[in-house]
This record gives C-alpha cells, sequence and structure tokens, in this order.
C-alpha cells in the first residue's frame, strides 16, 4: 500500500500540477475576453521544450535544478492527499524544512549562469519567503497548538471527526493569514515579482532554456500544488465532506472518493487564487514586503494568541 | 488546424510541438513593434495559436524583428539568434528589413536582413496589420510541417558566408564564431 502512494502521489501530483498550470492560462484568457489557448498548451509547451537543443552552463546549472524538483517530489511525499500519505513520520516540521529545497535548488542553478537578471530574480524570491514565512511559522504554530500535534494526517484526521479548521472559531483567523498570504507562496499576482518578465526577464528562469526551463515549469506547477494542498490539508479538512465520506473510511471507494473531494476543493482555492490574480497589479518588493509583515502576520499573531487562551 | 490530429501527434511530437508553441522574442527595433501589443492582447489574442511572448532569447523559439534594422541594433540581433536554442525560426516583419523600404537611401540601416542571419518568411507591408502575423504563423506551421524552415540549418551550412557579411560590416566582431570548421561535419 504504501510502495503504491509512494509511485502515484508525486504522479498525481505532477498531472494535476500541470492540468492546473493550462486551467490557469485558459481562466485568465477568458477572464480577458480572450478565447485563449486549448488547455493542454503547457503539455504541448513541455514536449517541445525537451526536444529542443539546450545549453547548459556547468555542474552546479544542471544539479540545482534536479535538487529542486527533487525537493519538490519529496514534499508531495509528506503530504496526505486524501487518505493516501506515504511518509507521515515528522509531520508539519519535516514540511517547514522541505520546503526551502526547491527555491535553493533552483537559486544554486540559476547563480551558477551569473545572468543579472537571474541574481536579481533570486533575491527577490528569498526576499519574499522571508516576508511569508514569518506569518506561515505563526499560523502553523497555532494550528499546532489547537490540535495538540505535529502529524498532518492527525490533523486532517481530527478536522474529519470535528468539523473543518476554516469553519471553527479559533483558528478562523490563522485561516485568513493563510489565504492572505497564498498568492505570496504560489508566486501569482500581486506578488509575482520574483519571475516578473517585463522587468527582469523572468528572474530566475532567464537563463533556462530547452529541456532546463522544462524542468522548472514543472518545478513550478508542483509547487503550485503544494502550496495549495498545504492550505486544504490544514485549514479546509482534507477529504473529509460534512461527515459523509466517514462510513467509507479505509476502503478503496473511500481512498478514491477522498481523492476527488481533495482535488475539488484544491481547484475551487485555485480559481479564487486566479481571480485575484487576474485582477491585482503587481506590488514592489519594499510594498510586497510591507504588506506581508503588516496584516497577515497581524492576523496570524492575534490567531495563535486567541488559539493559546482558548485552549 | 490539425491540433486534434491524434496520429500526426504520435508520429512526430517533437515537430508538433514545435509548431503549436511558439514562444517568440520580439525585436522592438522600430514602428512595427506598435502592431505587437494589440496582437497579443484582449483583441487579436495570439495566445490561442500557442504564440506567446518571452523575455529571453534562451526560452523563445521564433524571432520577430518587426521593422527597420539600423547598424547598430544589427550586432544586437545577431547576439540574439545566436543564443536562441535550436530549432529557432525567424521572421522579418514589415518592408524595411525586406529591402531597406522607405530606409533604402540610408547610410546607417542595412538594406537585406538576411545577408546576416537567415530568415524563414517575411511579412510584407508597411505597416503590416495585427492579421499579418497570424497569418505568417499559419504559413509557418506549414513551412514546418514540410520541413522547410530550415533557417537554422542553413546558418550552420553557410556560417562562413554569414560571418563574413557581418565581419564587413563592424571589421572585426567582439565574439567568438558559434560554429567551428568541425561542428558543420
Amino acid at each position: 500500500m504504501q510502495i503504491w502512494g509512494i509511485i502515484l502521489s508525486p504522479l498525481l501530483a505532477l498531472v494535476v500540477g500541470i492540468f492546473f498550470l493550462g486551467l490557469s492560462r485558459k481562466i485568465m484568457a477568458r477572464i480577458h475576453w480572450r478565447y485563449g489557448p486549448p488547455i493542454t498548451q503547457p503539455v504541448i509547451d513541455i514536449i517541445k521544450l525537451f526536444s529542443q537543443k539546450s545549453i547548459s552552463h556547468g555542474t552546479i546549472f544542471d544539479l540545482g535544478l534536479i535538487l529542486s524538483l527533487a525537493g519538490s517530489f519529496v514534499v508531495i511525499l509528506f503530504l496526505p492527499l486524501g487518505q493516501m500519505c506515504p511518509l507521515s513520520s515528522g509531520g508539519l516540521l519535516a514540511i517547514l524544512y522541505l520546503m526551502l529545497l526547491a527555491p535553493l535548488g533552483i537559486a544554486l542553478s540559476s547563480g551558477e549562469a551569473a545572468n543579472p537578471n537571474s541574481s536579481i530574480g533570486i533575491s527577490r524570491k528569498f526576499l519574499l519567503a522571508l516576508g511569508y514565512e514569518v506569518p506561515l511559522l505563526f499560523i502553523l504554530l497555532a494550528v499546532m497548538t489547537h490540535y495538540n500535534t505535529i502529524s498532518l494526517v492527525e490533523i486532517v484526521r481530527i478536522q474529519s471527526t470535528t468539523g473543518w479548521s476554516f469553519g471553527s472559531l479559533p483558528l478562523l483567523l490563522s485561516g485568513i493569514a493563510y489565504f492572505l498570504i497564498l498568492p505570496a507562496i504560489l508566486g501569482i499576482r500581486p506578488f509575482e515579482i520574483a519571475g516578473a518578465g517585463q522587468e527582469i526577464s523572468s528572474g530566475a528562469n532567464a537563463e533556462f532554456g530547452g529541456k532546463f526551463l522544462a524542468f522548472s515549469t514543472i518545478q513550478h506547477a508542483l509547487h503550485e500544488f503544494i502550496g495549495i494542498s498545504l492550505f486544504v490539508n490544514l485549514f479546509l479538512g482534507g477529504w473529509s465532506l460534512f461527515g459523509i465520506l466517514e462510513p467509507i473510511t479505509n476502503t478503496v471507494w473511500g481512498v478514491i472518493l477522498g481523492i476527488i473531494v481533495f482535488l475539488i476543493k484544491m481547484l475551487i482555492v485555485f480559481i479564487l487564487g486566479l481571480f485575484i490574480n487576474a485582477v491585482f497589479p503587481r506590488f514592489r518588493i519594499e510594498q510586497a514586503i510591507k504588506y506581508l509583515w503588516k496584516w497577515p502576520t497581524l492576523f496570524a499573531f492575534i490567531g495563535l494568541i486567541v488559539v493559546v487562551l482558548v485552549k | 488546424m490539425d491540433r486534434n490530429q491524434l496520429k500526426k501527434w504520435f508520429e512526430s511530437p517533437a515537430k508538433m510541438g514545435h509548431k503549436y508553441s511558439l514562444h517568440v522574442v520580439y525585436f522592438c527595433t522600430g514602428c512595427g513593434i506598435i502592431e505587437i501589443p494589440p496582437s497579443i492582447t484582449a483583441r487579436w489574442d495570439a495566445e490561442r495559436f500557442g504564440v506567446i511572448p518571452v523575455a529571453t532569447p534562451r526560452q523563445a523559439n521564433l524571432f520577430l524583428i518587426t521593422g527597420y534594422v539600423s547598424v547598430k541594433t544589427l550586432k544586437a540581433v545577431i547576439r540574439t539568434y545566436e543564443q536562441m536554442p535550436e530549432p529557432k525560426f525567424t521572421v522579418g516583419f514589415g518592408s524595411c528589413p525586406i529591402n531597406g523600404g522607405m530606409y533604402w537611401d540610408s547610410y546607417n540601416t542595412i538594406k537585406h536582413l538576411d545577408k546576416y542571419i537567415p530568415i524563414d518568411g517575411w511579412i510584407a507591408g508597411c505597416m503590416p496589420r495585427p492579421e499579418a502575423i497570424f497569418i505568417a504563423v499559419t504559413h509557418l506551421w506549414t513551412l514546418i510541417d514540410k520541413e522547410m524552415a530550415d533557417g537554422y540549418k542553413k546558418y550552420k551550412e553557410n556560417y562562413r558566408y554569414y560571418r563574413a557579411n557581418q565581419e564587413q560590416l563592424y571589421g572585426k566582431l567582439d565574439w567568438p564564431p558559434l560554429f567551428s570548421e568541425e561542428d558543420k561535419k
């Protein structure tokens, strides 16, 4: 069973992440009143990129991208996908540490290329990470204190019996704070500063061409999957659906239906994020840090205090 | 459109990928660039053809040179073209890159762009409308399908000719040749 999970969950994350990329381009086009590309456009792009002749800038250039891809895949193994969670030891603490591997790999890789635009992109990426990690830590601390566990599987299981934590009063503020920093985690507008095409020639991606860009696109898809599925697991109850799936827990149909419910919740959160992406312009870096350290941090901190007081 | 023909996809996925995913680097030389914003945004929507602007030549496979090319810009055009990963396609936009256009007697613009880099197709007109870009894209699909868009191969085969033309204009170029003699064999 665990072996199947280890094989299936990264594959599912890959397919869903790339599907989300295609969907985002189509929905953005429809919001602009355009016809838009076919939903399979990212797949066509990736096929093309793999068939191109690409230029490497050195060993670290190759290895850094592989590190970031591997980091993303490992984080996915730690995230419960419905009722399926291949690796559960370590819980949220392991996820917090492993989430740093992906940007680190990209930074190593683009640093080797020595393009000034990629250096600016990397520095912006880490500054943005500094911005959203502070509220994220407060949020995770609040959730861990409230449920008295660091295990994400346990948190999802408790939510399936007591209701979603977004609906429970003590964790409401933390949930709002996570939703406020979600665009920064996903790197969409108004926090598109790290990969801004018009300002810094797509930032860290500036020297990637051919198969390197394909790997970078895949990593981006996985990163979006991780950000949204962490939100769904922490606050929207993972696979639980108002107790409807409760009687068939731990059967095959329960697992499959659990994954479907989980993906539908992810889709809803993702489309909400796309609406934010469609209407906002891009922040400057200091505006982004100012925003992230003001409202989400405030909400997350008050949420933490509320959780501690209620307990 | 044969986007949905599965047989072609299984026969040569790479060729179909090159056809339907054209990442363009627009070279904003002259007035032609004014036709690009309407063509990539809501009015004409180039993205439904799979055409999307990218920021750096490393990510691109279609090079659109919009407008006259002065002697100084040609240097940047050549360097951009050489940085793009193969297979790469070039399209000259407007009459100026074709034969000089209204700058036919200018001392400071080049008259025939295809003496310096290979061009796969031209869009004639002064200015061509944005629809002309889409007609060019569909023509380029046909060319890629028949393997006639082989400018990058010609550049490799006749590199000495192109390099000689470039050096005739600038004297000595400050970057090494892209292909050595061994590469061509």
